[in-house]
């Protein structure tokens, strides 16, 4: 049998040969108790006819027709076509000896197939009286001996024959099932031990390449922040605090160039630092170091709250703010400070990318949080649970998002389009900072609108049971 | 499937999958209780640890001939103990369906989860479309308290593509379904996947009469 056949009977658990699960010496002994109670030979053979236990004694009939030339060819004959008659599943062959004698050849089967089959005798079935023809034909043989040999053979009644066969049959299922049971078990031991074995080998040699790899990324990464926050922090404080100086005439009074061209830097100096406050705290969301803790945030409070920030900055620009919050929302499952900063984040974006006199809205709607499905939706039913939430749009009507750069706008560094960054500024790191802490609050956020329409981002946070 | 042609038999193995305690082998034991005995052999435990499956359990069905064709179908379960990943990948292999036996409780929700993504992950790693492979799920533990009610799962099942049954497999509710339900989807993707009626002569619909008729027939 082949490997990949032996693999396919373990995978549907089948057996093909008897001696693969059965124990010989077990095999041995139950024959052998059965010939001790019934004093009838038995032999056990495989289905391609090897023979797996034989327990028998010669019978005096049997050495004494031996003797004779003709009866040891007779005698061979018969053993041999003992051992090829193979009955058909289900059914008992009796089969003749010459002498008088019987053969009973049983099948033996297990989950429906014929692995081999068992038998018994010689025996002397109970209605036999006289010396049969076939016996007294062979040559040189002596009829009073032959009926003296013959009578010492074991008799057995038909029903008798019927009950050792049963008997038989039934102990022998109880000895494959559980030899079979024997068998598999230890064939998936060996088969999961080895598989297992190979696993974890795998595993550690990827991660000792992969820790190999973080172990030095992580000491560049940490060189870096210290970089990024100590050089370039500490110099940059200097030029703001020296130009916020300078602009307020503290070295003397500047004329209206020299106080714009110094607030310039100022600003600029503002928005550096701003910029690498983000880039610090983008880190931290991507080191999963920055804690989310959730309490019940009212989203009125929340968002009032925004809007009275954002005020001043869309005075500036002329741009209209407005609000609308559906009745009875569930108060968010959130962490203020952070959902200050998602919400702050989205309406500076919204407010910078709307013209002169523009509109920007913000509303509150309840809504659901569903499993996100996977790629083929199978399995959908065993994801989580449907949760209550709320949807907050940030809608204004702006130049808009092309379609094809929306799967990308929340990657860090991003910029929709190089010319706009000259216009509008900023070093797209916002938006990022956005999905990862929505992301850290299990909520979701999507964008829409075509370019030249506006754009409206949607964040979907759940309800606080 | 195993297919012998020189017996002319037809073996099909269905494979209960999910996670630990949700009911696996207990699903195999109703089987055993509702078909009809001269059509199951016996149920085979390998190895158990306070009734913890180990290895697996084994339920030989026999459909008999149909059409000519000596009809097997075998029962496996897989452990659900996240420890015997091994076991749970070789007891896939050469499976041509799946029951998944979710447990309905609120609070194993994650674990089934899991033992989702993990039975697709053994499902590719064992050369199969994980996605297309055929999958029914059934909602066991249905009396217990806290668990995912009718209405949600109902919903979500509109959504997702298998069928998905609900069970108290303990009292024998819903198991005889499930199994119908897994048997049917998987011979129709035999047949349309891998050339069953080509192959065996026998299309889908012989098959489900005949596994009707043989396994749940009413006794006389
Ligand atoms: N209440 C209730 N209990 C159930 C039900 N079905 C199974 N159980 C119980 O859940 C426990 C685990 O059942 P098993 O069938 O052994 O679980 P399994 O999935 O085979 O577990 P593993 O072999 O470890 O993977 C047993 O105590 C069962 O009696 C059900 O429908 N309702
Ligand atoms: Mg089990």
């Amino acid at each position: 049998m082949s490997d990949l056949e032996a693999a396919l009977d373990i995978a549907f658990g089948d057996i093909r040969r008897l001696d693969d699960v059965v124990d010989r010496e077990a095999l041995k002994e139950i024959c052998r108790s059965f010939y001790d109670l019934f004093g009838l030979s038995i032999r056990v053979l495989q289905e391609d006819g090897a023979l797996l236990a034989d327990v028998h004694e010669e019978r005096d009939i049997c050495s004494y027709v031996n003797t004779l030339t003709a009866g040891r060819k007779a005698c061979g004959a018969t053993v041999t076509a003992v051992k090829d008659d193979v009955p058909d599943e289900g059914t008992v062959l009796s089969h003749p000896c010459f002498t008088g004698a019987r053969y009973m050849i049983v099948p033996i089967e297990y989950q429906g197939h014929r692995i081999g089959r068992f038998v018994l005798g010689p025996y002397l079935p109970e209605e036999l009286t006289r010396v049969p023809k076939t016996l007294l034909k062979l040559a040189d043989v002596d009829r009073q001996e032959a009926q003296r040999h013959l009578a010492e053979m074991p008799r057995v009644r038909p029903e008798t024959a019927e009950r050792v066969v049963a008997h038989l049959r039934s102990i022998l299922d109880v000895l494959l099932h559980s030899s079979h049971r024997a068998h598999l078990t230890s064939e998936m031991h060996v088969r999961s031990v080895r598989a297992g074995y190979r696993e974890l080998a795998e595993k550690t040699s990827k991660l000792q390449v992969a820790y190999d790899r973080l172990r030095e990324l992580d000491r560049l990464k940490s060189n870096f922040l210290a970089t990024v926050s100590h050089e370039l922090r500490t110099p940059l404080t200097s030029i703001i605090g020296y130009s916020e100086m300078l602009s307020q005439n503290m070295a003397g009074a500047l004329n209206d160039d020299q106080r714009e061209f110094v607030e310039t830097i100022h600003q600029k100096g503002e928005q550096l630092l701003t910029l690498i406050t983000n880039l610090l705290d983008l880190n931290k969301l991507e080191l999963g170091s920055a804690t989310v803790k959730t309490q019940a945030v009212p989203p009125r409070a929340l968002l009032e709250d925004i809007l009275s920030t954002m005020r001043p900055i869309a005075a500036a620009k002329n741009v209209e703010l407005a609000l609308t919050l559906a009745p009875n929302l569930p108060p968010i499952a959130g962490d203020p400070v952070r959902l200050q900063q998602i919400f702050f984040n989205l309406m500076e974006n919204a407010i910078k990318f709307v013209d002169e006199g523009g509109l920007v809205q913000l509303s509150a709607t309840p809504d659901e949080l569903g499993p996100e499905p996977g790629a083929s939706g199978r399995g959908l039913v065993l994801m989580a649970p449907v949760r209550r939430a709320i949807a907050i749009r940030v809608i204004d009507n702006g130049i808009g998002i092309p379609r094809g750069a929306r799967e990308r706008i929340f990657e860090a560094f991003y910029q929709v389009d190089g010319s706009s960054t000259r216009v509008h500024g900023g070093a797209g790191l916002g938006l990022s900072i956005v999905k990862r802490l929505v992301d850290a609050h299990e909520g979701t956020i999507d964008v829409e609108g075509a370019l030249g329409e506006g754009t409206e981002f949607c964040v979907t946070l759940p309800a606080s049971e | 499937m195993q297919l012998d042609f020189k017996a002319r038999e037809l073996t099909i193995k269905l494979v209960y999958y999910g996670p630990a305690l949700s009911g696996k082998t207990t699903n195999l034991h109703a089987v055993h209780r509702l078909v009809n005995s001269d059509a199951a052999g016996r149920l085979m435990t390998l190895e158990t640890r306070d009734d913890r499956t180990l290895f697996f359990d084994l339920l030989p069905l026999s459909i008999g001939a149909t059409k000519g064709i000596n009809v097997r179908l075998k029962l496996f379960t897989v452990p659900g103990q996240v420890i015997h990943a091994s076991t749970r990948r070789l007891v896939l292999q050469g499976c041509d369906g799946i029951a998944f036996i979710a447990d309905s409780r609120r609070s194993e929700t994650k674990a089934n989860q899991l033992a989702f993504l993990d039975m697709q992950d053994n499902l590719t790693e064992n050369g199969f479309e994980a996605d297309t492979h055929p999958l029914v799920i059934q909602f066991n533990k249905r009396d217990l308290p806290a668990i995912r009610t009718d209405e949600e799962i109902d919903r979500l099942a509109a959504h997702g593509k298998e069928p998905v049954f609900k069970a108290v497999a303990i009292r024998g509710v819903g198991v005889k379904e499930t199994l119908l339900g897994l048997i049917d989807l998987t011979v129709q993707h035999l047949e349309e996947r891998h050339g069953l009626k080509e192959k065996v002569g026998v299309t889908s619909a012989d098959f489900i009469t005949a596994v009707n008729n043989r396994l749940f027939r009413e006794a006389p």
